[in-house]
């Protein structure tokens, strides 16, 4: 099995649209009642569950450079990497059947958490000196700061605190809305789909 | 050589047990204009979508033989390359967008600018196509904010401006007021007679009839009959296929008149034609029995932007009669029904119901006495089974799960649904769904059930089924108001019509008198009911409302 | 239907000048002060955009945005300024907080690139119609896929918040208590989210369907309703740009050497 093969026909593409504004939907959701978390993933996860880690990837690095350009946002432009690399990791561990139950789904949230963190944590140091803009995860940075640790340390801790569990509570909700959807519309995304002949 | 030719076509659909498809072999020639019909589930969407190359490739699944447009194959030759030959109108309007264009102008011009037409052309070609179908004044408007028949209208638009040779539409007419389907059929036949060729697939029985040079009849994947329509409604086992014979055939056939070749007529000029007039007493109204009121509706206003009022000052007392509101598309019904629902706020106190004002109760404080089935039962499912989806309203309005399983597995028998209890709602095909719609607000037990378009998409039985339901409530007391473009199904289930144009009440009283008043179905572009229309012609007194009312004054037992 | 863009057509010049000018503008604007290295830099093409802004018109609508990076800002001086590893020269004291020069200017420093590239993007966020963008975008060999990816998420994020209330009206309808106080309002939030996010998947699939049977996938080139009339100082304003970042690049060069 490939596990980047990827289709790029008019369903993988209409599902880019559709998860982007997933995600803003899950940011909007979190900032409204001001929960400690992004939530602004779902949509990616979800895209690089049904449409493989390049669909994924797509759909993260997509979401972040157009709300960057159009609509004012231009901090989560830096973040398209972060997006980026969530959208592969949730698109390798569907494809290895990461997705299938819920305590293997909760791996795969921890594994994209990570990824996560990896790719965050130069970027915050490089842009914002190691703050995230999350106000829990930028006490602990202070607290870091405070008993004289070194930056990147401080910083990894930072998205840490943040990022796994945003991302475990995230996947979680993919994996009920994956177990949902109907198996019309799953089918679209197959790869290895082929036309079979009756004759 | 003919533009399309199927040979043998056998499709599965991925994950499917049954062929959707069953070797269909039949050939199309130019400028033809070819009627599919079949019950729900026959297979004739797929048949379109297998025509325009969506089938298979897009779909996937298993194919078998050959389906050649103009000597290109369906199954191979990409779909961009095909949709310049073929234009497919969906079923379902609310999904035909494109999703790119904020306006009806730019929607309708997408696929030209996808096919790289000149920019002179494609504003000439947008322009025609908006006027033809009534939609010009809403070039401007975003397609989202439409009513649901002028969604089906930019629907239809879109696809004509890409001037196919063959043009293939699944049921277009499903949302449209009766003279505007009637437009469409006259559209489309006048392209088959400029050299177009024509496929719609059709529950308008009546119209296939008249427009339609043959008729393609399915039943679950199977070819029955591909041949003209006097043949193929003349078929005794027509009903158990699940096709209704067009009125006129029926009345014919149970008269005993014929065509000289055997077959029964097919049209109301056929029928006319064949038919000799007899004495036959008009028609006496019943008489209404007296029920409660329910709603007090008093100069209601409403608009949904200032500036453009879509309700002009509406006074109506609704009683617990089977009510249908009839009218033209964008008249306000579906606007009317959800101020009555509450889901929408008049200006001032207009409404009361059993002589409360519903201006200060919550919706759901309402839930449990007014239910409301909505246009587009995509808007109301959220549940991943049937019943849970059916359950959520009642245990909401305070039902014990004991109760409330047993009222669900009620409605749920009602509509046919009884052996789709743990189905994935959205797995369920249209007419399906939009059973579920409708089980979900019985299974409430409301005193007053509002259904907007409930034939949408069923075939006969679904339709039988329907009305069974409007009689069953109606028996016992409640109040069944329904939206409807279906006027026979009008004039046999509903014993109140209120006719609205622009806004307006413009007609209300029994079928009888409602359809008597020429004046005000033309201001809402309205059609009398088929019988209605042939016993016009034919000379009779008075209005015969159904095929059964014609017959027995007619002497004959259906 | 509001939408999430928030371009808004007040009939300024700079609605007017092509989208690909403000492109170019914002490359200068956050290259030559990284380039140039001093804090002036900034300051100065800070104070540019502000004028640019200004003259637009658009300075009113530039404030929510600066709000909305205001408090990643001051939490940056605060732990900077407080905990920065070279922290040396206290500056300032604010009751039991301690404020270093160090820090402080470490912090000032990635404040001033935060809000150059917030203004600078802001010109073009604030005065480009965003299908315009696009458009212009495919006119030049972009691909068409793309593009219909960026439209359609202005459209697909105002048409989810149409389902949203629409099935918030449907769960109201079937009884679900919706409105009161923030508890229930809080409470009818939660079970809206599963359906929207299903419904947005489902509807992906007729949404392709249509797409298909409309030619999306086609080769032929693509036609654009309007043709836009070029703004007369689009080129040289785009020469000119580029040329200052040919210059800083010089100039820092010439500067090492
Ligand atoms: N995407 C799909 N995946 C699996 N099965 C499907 C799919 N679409 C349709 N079917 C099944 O294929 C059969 C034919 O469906 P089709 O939609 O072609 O019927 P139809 O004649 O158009 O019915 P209707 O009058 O309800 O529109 C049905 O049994 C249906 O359940
Ligand atoms: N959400 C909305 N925003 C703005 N205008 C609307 C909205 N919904 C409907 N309208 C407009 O209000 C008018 C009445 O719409 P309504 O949906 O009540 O019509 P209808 O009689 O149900 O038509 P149809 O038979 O086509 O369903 C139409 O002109 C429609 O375009
Ligand atoms: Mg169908
Ligand atoms: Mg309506």
């Amino acid at each position: 099995m490939n596990l980047f093969k990827t289709k790029f026909n008019a369903a993988t593409i209409v599902l880019i649209p559709a998860c982007i504004g997933i995600n803003y939907l899950g940011k909007m959701f979190a900032s409204l009642l001001k929960l400690p978390l992004w939530l602004d993933s779902i949509g990616t996860c979800i895209g690089g569950c049904l449409g493989g880690p390049v669909i994924g990837a797509i759909c993260g690095a997509a979401n972040n450079l157009i709300y960057g350009f159009t609509a004012g946002d231009n901090i989560t432009l830096i973040y398209a990497l972060t997006s980026l690399g969530i959208g592969v990791a949730a698109g390798i561990m569907a494809r290895l059947g990461f997705m299938k139950s819920f305590p293997k789904a909760l791996l795969t949230a921890v594994v994209a958490g990570l990824v996560a963190v990896l790719i965050s944590t130069p970027l915050n140091v490089i842009f914002w000196g190691g703050t995230t803009g999350n106000v829990w995860g930028d006490m602990v940075f202070a607290a870091t700061q405070a008993a004289g640790m070194p930056v990147l340390l401080g910083s990894l801790l930072d998205e840490i605190v943040v990022d796994v569990p945003d991302k475990i509570i995230t996947l979680i909700v993919v994996f009920f809305v994956l177990k949902g959807l109907p198996k019309k519309l799953t089918a679209l995304y197959d790869a290895n789909a082929k036309v079979e002949r009756l004759d | 050589m003919p533009v399309i030719a199927v040979e043998n076509l056998k499709y599965r659909y991925p994950h499917a047990d049954a062929l959707a498809l069953d070797g269909l072999t039949f050939t199309v020639e130019k400028g033809e204009f070819i009627g599919i019909v079949g019950a729900n589930g026959a297979g004739k969407s797929t048949l379109s979508q297998a025509l325009i190359g969506l089938v298979p490739q897009f779909y996937n699944g298993a194919y078998g033989g050959r389906v050649l447009i103009d000597g290109l194959p369906a199954e191979s030759t990409p779909i961009s390359e095909l949709c310049c030959k073929v234009g497919l109108v969906f079923q379902n309007p609310f999904n035909q967008l494109s999703g790119a264009k904020d306006n009806v102008y730019e929607e309708v011009a997408f696929g030209m600018q996808n096919l790289g037409v000149p920019r002179a052309e494609m504003h000439r070609r947008t322009e025609n196509a908006l006027k033809l179908l009534d939609i010009w004044q809403f070039r401007d408007r975003n397609p989202f904010d439409l009513s649901g028949g002028q969604m089906q209208r930019v629907a239809i638009a879109s696809i004509l401006v890409m001037e196919p040779d063959i043009i293939v539409l699944d049921e277009p007419t499903s949302q449209l007021d009766p003279q505007g389907s009637e437009e469409v059929f006259r559209t489309v036949d006048k392209l088959a007679h400029s050299g177009i060729t024509i496929l719609m697939i059709e529950q308008k029985i009546e119209k296939i009839a008249a427009y339609c040079d043959r008729i393609l009849l399915l039943h679950q994947g199977h070819q029955i009959a591909f041949d003209t329509p006097q043949k193929v409604f003349s078929r005794p086992d027509l009903e158990q296929l699940g096709v209704q014979a067009p009125v006129f055939t029926r009345i014919c056939r149970a008269l005993g008149t014929t065509l000289p070749d055997g077959s029964y007529p097919v049209t109301v000029e056929e029928a006319a034609n064949q038919l000799r007039r007899t004495s036959v007493l008009p028609p006496v109204s019943a008489q209404q029995e007296e029920r409660p009121e329910l709603f007090e509706i008093r100069n209601l206003e409403f608009s949904y932007r200032p500036g453009t009022p879509v309700l002009h000052g509406i006074n109506l007392q609704l009683d617990a009669r089977p009510t249908a509101i009839i009218g033209q598309n964008g008249a306000g019904k579906t606007t009317l029904v959800k101020l009555l629902k509450g889901l929408l706020r008049p200006t001032g106190p207009s409404i009361w119901f059993r002589g409360e004002d519903i201006s200060h109760k919550t919706v759901a404080a309402l839930a449990a006495q007014v239910g409301y089935v909505f246009q587009n039962p995509d808007d109301q499912i959220f549940r991943y089974n049937v019943l849970d989806e059916v359950m959520f309203g009642p245990l909401n309005i305070g039902m014990s799960e004991e109760q409330a399983r047993e009222k669900s597995r009620a409605a749920l028998a009602l509509t046919g649904l009884s052996d789709q209890e743990n189905s994935n709602p959205y797995d369920l095909e249209l007419n399906e769904r939009k059973m579920v719609a409708i089980a979900s607000v019985l299974a409430m037990d409301p005193d007053v059930l509002i259904l907007d378009e409930p034939t949408i998409a069923q075939d006969m039985m679904g339709r039988r089924r329907i009305a069974d339901i409007v009689r069953t409530l109606s028996a016992q007391g409640k109040l069944v108001l329904a939206i409807l473009h279906d006027m026979d199904f009008v004039a046999e289930c509903f014993d109140r019509v209120v006719v609205m144009a622009q806004g307006q009440v413009v007609a209300d009283g029994s079928p009888r008198q409602v359809f008597a008043d020429s004046a005000a179905l033309q201001a809402a572009r309205l059609d009398p009911p088929h019988v209605t229309q042939l016993c016009t012609r034919l000379g009779y007194d008075g209005v015969f409302l159904t095929v059964e009312e014609f017959l027995d004054a007619c002497g004959c037992q259906a | 239907m509001k939408s999430i863009s928030l371009y808004v057509d007040n009939g300024s010049w700079l609605c007017r000048v092509h989208p690909f000018t403000k492109l170019a503008y914002i490359v200068t604007a956050i290259s030559v002060p990284l380039i140039g290295g001093t804090l002036w830099l900034f300051a100065a093409f800070i104070a540019l955009s502000l004028a640019v802004l200004a003259s637009g018109h658009l300075l009113r609508r530039v404030t929510p945005l600066v709000a909305f990076s205001f408090t990643i800002l001051i939490t940056i001086f605060l732990i900077h300024g407080l905990f920065n590893q070279n922290n040396q020269t206290p500056l300032f004291q604010i009751g039991p907080l301690r404020f270093y020069q160090e820090g402080l200017l470490y912090a000032l420093r990635i404040g001033c690139n935060v809000l150059n590239m917030l203004f600078s993007f802001a010109i073009l966020v604030l005065s480009t119609k965003p299908s315009e963008l696009v458009e212009e975008l495919e006119k030049r060999g972009f691909s068409r896929r793309i593009g219909y990816i960026i439209i359609s998420v202005f459209q697909i994020v105002p048409q989810m918040m149409g389902t949203m209330s629409t099935i918030t009206d449907a769960q109201r309808s079937r009884g679900m208590e919706t409105e009161g106080n923030l508890l229930t309002r809080a409470k009818a939030f939660l079970p809206l989210i599963s359906p929207v996010v299903m419904s947005a998947l489902i509807n992906t699939r007729e949404r392709a369907v249509a797409l298909e049977v409309r030619g999306f996938a086609a080769k032929q080139k693509k036609t654009y309703l309007a043709d836009r009339t070029p703004h007369r100082g689009d080129k040289p304003i785009t020469i000119a740009l580029l040329a200052l970042i040919v210059l800083a690049a010089g100039w820092r060069i010439a500067q090492c050497l």
